[in-house]
C-alpha cells in the first residue's frame, strides 16, 4: 500500500498489450464504404473517359471552326484582290482558283472555234456570194472588197474598204450606205446590247467572261451581225431572190452551228468543274482522325482460356473501351491505307463459377491452369474456383449456393493496318475497311466475383502471348460536314489470333467495336 | 510463414480484393481499437474513429513499400486519424495556458482495472489525452507532438503536467471514495 510508483508507470503497465475487439458492425460499414467507392470507382473512369473523348471533340471542333473560318475569310478577300497576289493564298485559294483558270481558257478556245466557226461559214458564203456575184454583177472589184470585209470580222473595216469602193462606182456607195442601214436595224433586233453591237471586237480581245451566256449571246450577235452584213450585201451584189433565199438557209445554218457551239461550252464548264473538283481530292491525301469506341468482346465457341473446367460454362462479353488515333493516306482517289495506334481494354465474364474458401482443399485442386497467382499464391486468402457443373456432380447441394463468376480482363496496344475502300463518296460517304491489327499486351488480370459484389484478385493468366493479332473487317460511314471535316462512325469486327497460346477446348475470341470520331483531311 | 502471407495480403489490399481486406481487418482491428479507445473520448467515437482509420489504410495501402514495420505503419496512420479528427474540432484552443512545473506525480501502487485507467484517460479534457496518450503510452517526444498538435514545445510539456495531476487527483479521490465504501 505504501509502495509509491510513478504514474507513467502505472499506465504503461496496464496498457501494456491492451487490445480490445470492436464491434462487429464497423466492419459491416467498412465493408459497405469500401465496396461503395469500388462502384464508383468502376464508374468513374468509364464517365470520365467518355468525358474525355467529348471534351477532345470539342477543343478540335473549336479549333477546326476557327481554322475554317479563317479560311473564310481569305475567300471573301479573294475576291477583292487582284490576280497577281493569288500566289500568296495558294494554298487557301486552291478550291477557287482552279475554277477561274479553267473556265477562261475554254472560253478562249471556244471563241476561236466559233470565229472559225463561222470564218469558214462566212467565207464559204462568200465565195458563193463571189460565184453569183461573177454571174451576175459585172464588177470583180466589189466581191473583193465584200470578202475581205466578211473575213475580217470587222464592220468597219468593211465599211471602210466599203467606201473606199465607192470611189470607184457611185452603186456600190448606195450598197453600202443601204448596208448600213440594214445592220443597224438588225442591231436592234437582236436582243443584244448596243456595245456588242457597236463593238464586236471585244468580244475577240477581252476574253473576261464569268458566264457562258454573255459569250454565247454575243457571239451569235456578232455573227448574226456579220451574216446579216454578208446577205445585205450579197442582196445588194447579186440582186437576186434565189440567192437571198440560200444565204438566209445558211445563215440558219450558222445559228444552229452556234447553238451547237453554246452547248459544247456548256460541256466545256461542266468537264472543267469536274476537273476543278477532282483536283480537290488530291490535295488531301493525308486525314487524321482521333476515335473512341465501346468494344465488345467474346468467343465465337466453347472453350476456356482459364480452365479446362470451364470449356462449357456460360461466358459473357463486357464491354470496355477502346480510344486512340488514326492516320490515312488516299493512294487513289477510292483506296486509302490507315494505321494508327489505339488503347484497347477487352473482358469477359466465364459464369455459373462457384467461390468458396480453400481452407480444407489442397493446393493443387484448387489451382487453375492457366492462372498465375501474383507472388508466392493466389490461395493466401484461400479462394478457390469450380465450375458448377462439376460441383453438381460431385458435392453436395449446400455450396452451389454462391454463384459466382471469373472475370478476365486484358488490355491492349493496337497497332492497325487498314485498308479503306470508297463505295460513296457524297455527302454521306460509304466504305469497306479490311486489315489487320498488332496487339501488345499491358494488362492481364483475372479476377473472382462473388454474386454479393465481392471481388478477388487471383492473380493473372500464364497463357496470353506479349504479341497477337488480328484481322478486321468493317464498314465505314462518313458525314461530310466540310470540305476537310468529316464524322466518322465505323462498326469493325476483330477475329483475334495467336491472343493465348493454351485455350482448352475451341477459346475463339473476338471483339467488335464501334469506332465515333471526326476526321481532318489536309 | 506469417510473414509471408502478411506481404502478401497487403499487395492483395493493394489489388482491391475485398478477402484480403476483411482478413487485415481481423489481424489488426483488436490493437487498433486499443489506440482509438485511449485517444476518444468514449467507445462511440472510438469506433468512428476505427473505422475512419482503416478506410484510410486500405485507401492509402498502395504508398505501403514494405518499408519498416506495417504495425508500425497502421498505428501511425490510427493516431493520425485520431488528430485529423480533434484537430478539426478545434479543441486545442480551448484549454487555458497556465505553465506549471514538471514535477514527480506518484500514485500507490494498486491494483487498478484497465476499464478504470481507460475511463479515466478518456475523461481528461482534449488535449491532455492526447499529450498524455502520444507522450506516456506511445513514446512521442514532446518535440513530435508539439509538430502534430500544432503546438509549441513548453505548452506540450506543462499540459502533460497537467494531465498526470488530474489523473493522480482522481485516482487518489477514486480510492478514497472506495475506502469509504468498504468501510
Amino acid at each position: 500500500m505504501s509502495d509509491k510508483k510513478h504514474i507513467d508507470r502505472l499506465f504503461q503497465e496496464g496498457f501494456k498489450d491492451f487490445e480490445a475487439a470492436p464491434n462487429d458492425a464497423v466492419w459491416a460499414t467498412i465493408e459497405a464504404k469500401l465496396n461503395e467507392k469500388k462502384k464508383k470507382r468502376r464508374i468513374i473512369p468509364i464517365w470520365w473517359r467518355y468525358a474525355g473523348v467529348a471534351a477532345l471533340l470539342v477543343v478540335l471542333v473549336t479549333i477546326g471552326s476557327l481554322f475554317f473560318n479563317d479560311t473564310e475569310k481569305n475567300t471573301t478577300n479573294q475576291v477583292v484582290d487582284t490576280e497577281n497576289k493569288i500566289p500568296e493564298y495558294n494554298r487557301t485559294r486552291e478550291n477557287n482558283r482552279p475554277i477561274i483558270n479553267t473556265v477562261d481558257t475554254p472560253v478562249i478556245v471556244s471563241n476561236k472555234a466559233n470565229e472559225n466557226g463561222t470564218n469558214t461559214n462566212t467565207d464559204t458564203l462568200t465565195k458563193e456570194a463571189v460565184i453569183r456575184t461573177n454571174s451576175t454583177n459585172p464588177s470583180n472589184n466589189i466581191v473583193v472588197s465584200k470578202s475581205t470585209s466578211s473575213k475580217s470580222n470587222n464592220l468597219k473595216a468593211s465599211n471602210k474598204t466599203n467606201t473606199f469602193n465607192i470611189n470607184n462606182s457611185t452603186n456600190i456607195a448606195n450598197t453600202v450606205s443601204k448596208e448600213k442601214r440594214k445592220t443597224s436595224s438588225l442591231q436592234n433586233s437582236l436582243k443584244n446590247t448596243k456595245q456588242v453591237a457597236s463593238t464586236p471586237e471585244e468580244t475577240n480581245t477581252d476574253n473576261k467572261l464569268n458566264t457562258e451566256t454573255p459569250v454565247v449571246s454575243k457571239e451569235k450577235a456578232k455573227t448574226r451581225i456579220e451574216e446579216a452584213a454578208k446577205k445585205e450585201t450579197a442582196i445588194a451584189n447579186s440582186n437576186s431572190n434565189s440567192t437571198s433565199n440560200e444565204e438566209k438557209k445558211d445563215s440558219q445554218t450558222a445559228v444552229l452551228k452556234l447553238e451547237n457551239n453554246k452547248r459544247s461550252i456548256e460541256d466545256a464548264l461542266e468537264d472543267t468543274e469536274e476537273i476543278a473538283g477532282n483536283k480537290e481530292t488530291p490535295n488531301n491525301k493525308w486525314r487524321v482522325a482521333p476515335n473512341a469506341a465501346p468494344v465488345y468482346f467474346n468467343t465465337l465457341n466453347e472453350g476456356s482460356s482459364i480452365d479446362p473446367q470451364f470449356n462449357s460454362n456460360s461466358k459473357s462479353g463486357e464491354i470496355n473501351m477502346s480510344y486512340g488515333i488514326s492516320a490515312s493516306y488516299a493512294v487513289t482517289k477510292k483506296l486509302s491505307v490507315r494505321s494508327g495506334i489505339n488503347r484497347v481494354n477487352l473482358g469477359y465474364n466465364t459464369n455459373d463459377v462457384v467461390v468458396f474458401q480453400s481452407v480444407g482443399l489442397s493446393s493443387k485442386t484448387s489451382a487453375l491452369q492457366n492462372v498465375n497467382a501474383r507472388g508466392n499464391s493466389s490461395d493466401a486468402d484461400g479462394v478457390s474456383l469450380i465450375s458448377s457443373e462439376n460441383l453438381n456432380a460431385n458435392a453436395s447441394d449446400s455450396f452451389a449456393a454462391s454463384n459466382g463468376s471469373i472475370n478476365q480482363a486484358l488490355g491492349y496496344i493496337e497497332i492497325p493496318l487498314e485498308i479503306q475502300y470508297t463505295l460513296s463518296d457524297r455527302k454521306f460517304g460509304v466504305n469497306l475497311i479490311g486489315g489487320f491489327s498488332s496487339f501488345f499486351l499491358n494488362s492481364n488480370e483475372i479476377f473472382s466475383e462473388e454474386q454479393n459484389g465481392t471481388r478477388t484478385y487471383l492473380g493473372e493468366a500464364s497463357n496470353i502471348n506479349n504479341i497477337s493479332y488480328s484481322a478486321n473487317l468493317g464498314m465505314g460511314l462518313n458525314y461530310k460536314v466540310t470540305k476537310t471535316f468529316d464524322l466518322n462512325l465505323e462498326p469493325i469486327f476483330k477475329y483475334q489470333f495467336n491472343t493465348f497460346n493454351n485455350t482448352s477446348g475451341n477459346f475463339s475470341p473476338f471483339f467488335i467495336g464501334v469506332y465515333t470520331g471526326f476526321s481532318i483531311k489536309f | 510463414m506469417f510473414k509471408l502471407s502478411l506481404n502478401q495480403l497487403i499487395e492483395n489490399c493493394k489489388n482491391e480484393d475485398t478477402k484480403a481486406q476483411g482478413e487485415l481487418y481481423k489481424l489488426y482491428s483488436g490493437k487498433l481499437f486499443a489506440i482509438c479507445l485511449k485517444y476518444s473520448r468514449n467507445y462511440a467515437e472510438a469506433q468512428d474513429n476505427l473505422q475512419d482509420a482503416f478506410l484510410t489504410i486500405f485507401k492509402k495501402i498502395e504508398q505501403y513499400k514494405h518499408k519498416g514495420s506495417f504495425e508500425g505503419w497502421i498505428k501511425r496512420i490510427t493516431v493520425n486519424t485520431v488528430l485529423q479528427r480533434y484537430r478539426n474540432e478545434k479543441v486545442f484552443d480551448i484549454i487555458n495556458e497556465n505553465t506549471i512545473e514538471d514535477e514527480e506525480v506518484e500514485v500507490d501502487e494498486d491494483e487498478l482495472s484497465i476499464d478504470y485507467l481507460l475511463k479515466i484517460i478518456q475523461e481528461l479534457p482534449d488535449r491532455y489525452r492526447l499529450i498524455f496518450n502520444l507522450y506516456v503510452l506511445d513514446g512521442y517526444s514532446h518535440k513530435d507532438i508539439a509538430k502534430m498538435l500544432e503546438i509549441n514545445i513548453g505548452t506540450s510539456k506543462s499540459n502533460l503536467a497537467r494531465a498526470r495531476q488530474i489523473l493522480k487527483q482522481t485516482i487518489e479521490n477514486h480510492r478514497i471514495t472506495q475506502r469509504s465504501h468498504s468501510f
